[in-house]
């Protein structure tokens, strides 16, 4: 791939570039920012690069959004397609297996064999398909990763996985750009067999037409009653000056938000912009006075862990994990305004090029074989059927078996991991929102994190 | 000059405290005692904690000694493998951002010639320039141009925000340079590849070598521009930034600490073997200034 | 090389590197001025308006982060000098035969991820952590007293994170001087005092200005301390483009802010330039 026709290329298109923006100057003709990753449209008929000498000795070029499409429709705006539009892809995919397959996942996010490295569950997937797993740690965070494939999906290129595994609220804008195929369900057996009822149906994918769960978890509130000296029942406590300075909150804007406008009695689903203004005043008012210490990302756990923090908002399986090892005093509550359910999920791509296999691997994750490793292994919550039970009793086994901390550990996980029906009551789903409340909710949310 | 040496005065070679002599003396090492002790906090923290015996996924309350996460780590490909990545970038990163960097070095304090002020501008402006636009400008070049991302497209990357740091580290170490030498070995009949190589390279080695440790640790710890151009192309920093949704497991501080000691033997090693050349290479060097 | 073609040599050096330059930096840049000058979003595409006013736009929404930002690179590049200068001094006129280790020792914390040695300082300026809880229990503090989420913890962060950036180039300016001159210097009666700021001092300067210039620049764009060790309040620039550009995907006022900030350091750093001479002084 890197051989030095790729260099040439790069030089012509390098003198390209800075022709047509020579020209673009000159001729009043929109520059070439079809190329960027923001430009999804260049948006003009006469694209500079057409206009150049340049562009036939650069095929490379012709890939550019902005450069081929002179309607900018096609490939342009992938909204405006929101559903079938450029993922006319077939949905069925041919019934047989091409033999691999490339999945984009977080670190640390499967069950690895410590004593070989491989992934057990990936093998085991293999020996029964003949599928080879190329599995890919390349999930970092998602809006990075988004900042990286987002370019090659606006310009109508395979992005080189088959498999991602976003977030829910990257779902929602995934498919709302159009950027995902549609999930052949009859391709999916297990997965219409054995996922939870609560999974089904979410508000980033109704009906799960583009994506199924991976893992998931609950946002709550995890605080540290020594430090807080009383208990903490709702999301107003985090606002309460007693607290002062010994908050925190999310860096991420859709839970922090919605967690807001909880307390404020309004169902994220439901909330009209003069409910999220309100809500992005009242933490506003909280941020000004100096109410929380920080906006965390994943960091929150070591400062609620060291006490640098009394009371933080927090994920479920991170505070009974802390409970266990790090600090004992901890606790986690979901608020009785409410907390959220966030769930990961497995997508099928545009331009992915195995999908046979891509629909195998997934649907393989909804057997009890598959997902019972792998939730003893993380420890999240499991979307399957079954898989708390059967960790639970593999506790057993393993107490029985004179291994206590191995027991303790899938205690844990089948106690903590798997909220209660009672906590399932009280957790409510994000609103899905469209591209100019995303844009409403992020620009409240930024003055309320940016001092 | 030397003249106006008194006798008893110390010979030139010993390097005499020029600022009084019993701060130079005990408060100037003290100082940088406590300095190099300063940076070297978190690492103590980082070996620390690569003995560390987690029970849960977090790696950071102290739960027992064990030296189990140095035999676990070679079973972790997870993490062995982008560690590989970072150095092979890092390293090829070093070399030819050092050749590109001190070749503009050398023009710029060297020469004269049309277009010095754009040339400093280009030198500056990627240091100025915010990770986020770097990374996602050459993003969009990539797709642009069709290109895959991968290892070459990171050094590449990595590269272009090095050089500016090499420029201005080796001309900090050429600028006010005596040629006298360089000429002299070329009246003597030496050809300029020869005086670069005798004369010119030992004279800029130090700054080179800045330059190099400079370019290296900017590599090896890019997060932001490699997470835009990495393609599936996994390096440490982008491993551990997403293992840290997780917890980062003692694995990773094994890593960082078997490549500290390693970095850290082979310079003692390199400064044992090297050293009587290098004090040959300095009193040459000393030479050349007088 | 025949004497006709030596004009050519500054140019051959400058080739390579400066290509490269413009391949991978200039012209990638060029393609982000355009973007700060479309209007769009995401889903509708980005379409080139020529809208200029996105820049006095952001200038006027973010001037409290730019300000603040600017702030802090000074103060960090103050503090790296001064924590600086002693030991690239030590290093290079008492170092002797270790000069090299221990150049390599300033550095070598800085081949770990950030994320390391980031996460290590949390731990060890945690509210009753080593320090501030020893500290706490001796009484010299009050319980409330933090470190984390201030600026004092953003201004150390990022003056130990730049610290090498001031010692290398610092040490490489004064290992070249010959201390024959600062022996003439007090041989001619000057206290050592004089010595140093007559002649140590102005013949390191080419090493204090390329420091100087390693520490500001991307001092002012940083934005991994503030996020990690910060607060709200301690928001840089760094933080406003990173957050607009991948969050909030406004790519056109996130590379907008992004060249007032380049423009912005370019200014300073002449100013910088013309005020230290560094011109005369670094082009030899």
């Amino acid at each position: 791939m890197y051989e030095p026709n790729v260099f040439r290329r790069l030089v012509a298109l390098g003198s390209v570039l800075v022709l047509a923006v020579g020209c673009g100057i000159a001729g009043q003709s929109p520059t070439p920012g079809g190329s960027t990753p923001a430009a999804t449209t260049a948006g003009s008929s006469a694209t500079p690069s057409t206009g150049t000498p340049g562009t036939s000795g650069t095929p490379g070029t012709s890939g550019t959004p902005g450069a081929t499409s002179t309607s900018p429709t096609e490939t342009g705006s992938p909204d405006t397609s929101a559903t079938p539009g450029v993922s006319d892809v077939p949905a069925t995919p041919a019934p047989t297996l091409a033999g691999q397959v490339t999945w984009a996942n977080w670190p640390l996010y499967i069950d690895i064999d410590e004593e070989t490295g491989g992934y057990p569950t990936l093998e085991a997937f293999q020996q029964q398909t003949g599928v080879a797993v190329a599995y890919q740690e390349d999930i970092n965070d998602n809006a990075e990763f988004f900042g990286r494939i987002q370019p090659d999906l606006a310009a109508g290129n395979p992005t080189g996985y088959d498999i991602i595994t976003p977030s829910d609220w990257m779902v929602a804008r995934l498919i709302r750009l159009g950027y995902v195929q549609p999930l052949d369900k009859s391709l999916l057996p297990n997965y219409e067999a054995n996922v939870l009822d609560v999974f089904r149906d979410p508000w980033y994918d109704p009906g799960n037409q583009y994506s199924i769960p991976w893992q998931a978890g609950i946002v709550g509130i995890g605080y540290n009653p020594t430090l807080t000296g009383r208990e903490i029942t709702t999301f107003d406590d985090l606002l309460d000056p007693a607290f002062a300075g010994r908050v925190g909150m999310f860096s991420e804007m859709i839970d922090t938000m919605s967690m807001a406008l909880l307390s404020n009695g309004v169902a994220p689903e439901d909330a009209t912009p003069e409910d999220v203004q309100a809500a992005a005043d009242k933490l506003l008012t909280s941020a000004q006075a100096g109410q929380f210490r920080a906006f965390y990302g994943n960091d929150y756990y070591d400062a609620l862990a060291a006490g640098d923090v009394a009371l933080t908002m927090a994920w479920s399986g991170d505070v009974s994990q802390m409970q266990l090892y790090d600090n004992p005093d901890v606790q986690f509550v979901v608020p009785e305004s409410g907390g959220l359910l966030f769930v990961d999920n497995m997508m099928l791509p545009n331009g992915a090029q195995h999908p046979a296999d891509a629909y195998a691997l997934m649907d393989y994750w909804y057997t009890l074989e598959a997902a019972v490793p792998l939730t003893e292994y993380i420890g999240y919550f499991s979307p399957v059927e079954g898989v708390s039970e059967q960790v639970a009793i593999d506790a057993q086994a393993e107490r029985d078996a004179g291994h206590p901390i191995r027991a303790d550990r899938l205690d844990q996980i089948a106690r903590d991991s798997f909220p209660s029906e009672e906590m399932l009551q009280n957790v409510f789903n994000y609103k899905n929102l469209s591209e100019e409340e995303e844009r409403q909710w992020n620009d409240l949310f930024n003055e309320i994190i940016t001092g | 000059m030397t003249a106006a040496v008194p006798a008893e005065r110390a010979p030139a070679t010993i390097h005499r405290p020029p600022l009084g002599a019993r701060l130079s003396r005990a408060v100037l090492p003290a100082f940088t005692a406590i300095a190099v002790a300063y940076l070297f906090l978190p690492i103590a923290v980082m070996i620390i904690f690569s003995f560390n015996d987690p029970l849960g996924r977090q790696n950071i309350t102290w739960q027992g000694f064990t030296l189990e996460n140095y035999l676990t780590v070679w079973g972790r490909p997870d993490i062995t493998g982008p560690m590989l990545n970072s150095i092979i970038i890092a390293t090829v990163t070093t070399v030819i951002s050092c050749v590109l960097g001190t070749l503009i070095g050398l023009a710029l304090t060297r020469y004269q010639f049309r277009g010095r002020g754009s040339l400093n501008l280009l030198i500056y402006i990627p240091m100025a320039t915010p990770e986020v636009i770097l990374g996602a400008s050459l993003l969009a070049l990539w797709v642009s141009a069709d290109v895959q991302r991968g290892m070459p497209t990171i050094v590449i990357a990595h590269v272009m925000f090095c050089i500016s740091f090499v420029v201005v580290t080796i001309r900090a170490r050429i600028s006010g340079f005596n040629r006298s030498l360089e000429e002299a070995a070329m009246d003597l009949g030496a050809d300029e590849v020869t005086t670069f190589r005798k004369v010119t390279l030992p004279l800029i080695f130090p700054g080179i070598l800045a330059a190099a440790l400079l370019s290296f640790a900017l590599s090896i710890d890019d997060y932001v521009v490699t997470s835009f151009i990495a393609g599936q192309t996994s390096t440490f920093p982008l491993w551990v930034y997403g293992a840290s949704r997780f917890g980062v497991p003692p694995e990773v501080n094994v890593l960082g600490t078997l490549i500290f000691a390693f970095a850290f033997t082979m310079i003692v090693l390199q400064i044992l073997w090297g050293r009587r050349r290098r004090a040959e290479d300095q009193a040459l060097a000393k030479e050349g200034q007088a | 090389m025949s004497r006709r073609l030596r004009w050519l040599t500054p140019y051959l050096f400058l080739v390579p590197g400066g290509l490269w330059l413009i391949l991978f930096f200039v012209v990638p840049m060029i393609v982000m001025a355009s973007v700060s000058l479309q209007e769009g979003s995401l889903g509708t595409g980005y379409t080139m308006t020529w809208n200029i006013s996105v820049y006095p736009e952001v200038i006027s929404q973010y001037s409290l982060q730019f300000f603040r930002s600017l702030g802090y690179a000074l103060i960090v590049t103050l503090a790296t000098l001064l924590i600086g200068f002693p030991i690239a001094y030590t290093i290079a006129f008492r170092g002797g035969r270790f000069k090299n280790v221990l150049l390599l020792l300033v550095i070598l914390p800085f081949f770990t991820a950030y994320l390391i040695r980031t996460l290590a300082w949390k731990l060890i300026l945690a509210d009753n952590g080593f320090v501030l809880g020893t500290l706490k229990s001796l009484g010299l503090l009050s319980p409330a007293d933090h470190v984390l989420a201030t600026p004092l913890a953003v201004i150390s962060g990022l003056t130990y994170n730049f610290l090498p950036f001031m010692v290398l180039p610092l040490y490489v300016a004064l290992e070249k001087i010959d201390t024959r001159l600062i022996e003439a210097a007090t041989d001619l009666y000057a206290s050592r005092r004089q010595a140093f700021l007559r002649v140590t001092l102005p013949l390191a300067m080419p090493g204090v200005f390329a420091g100087s210039l390693l520490v500001f620049i991307p001092a002012v764009g940083d934005f991994i301390n503030a996020e990690i060790l910060g607060s709200r309040d301690t928001t840089m620039i760094g933080n406003v483009i990173q957050r607009l550009f991948l969050d909030t995907n406004a790519y056109p006022e996130a590379s907008a802010l992004s060249f007032v900030l380049m423009a912005a350091v370019l200014v300073l750093v002449a100013i910088y330039a013309r005020a230290v001479g560094s011109e005369k002084l670094t082009s030899g």
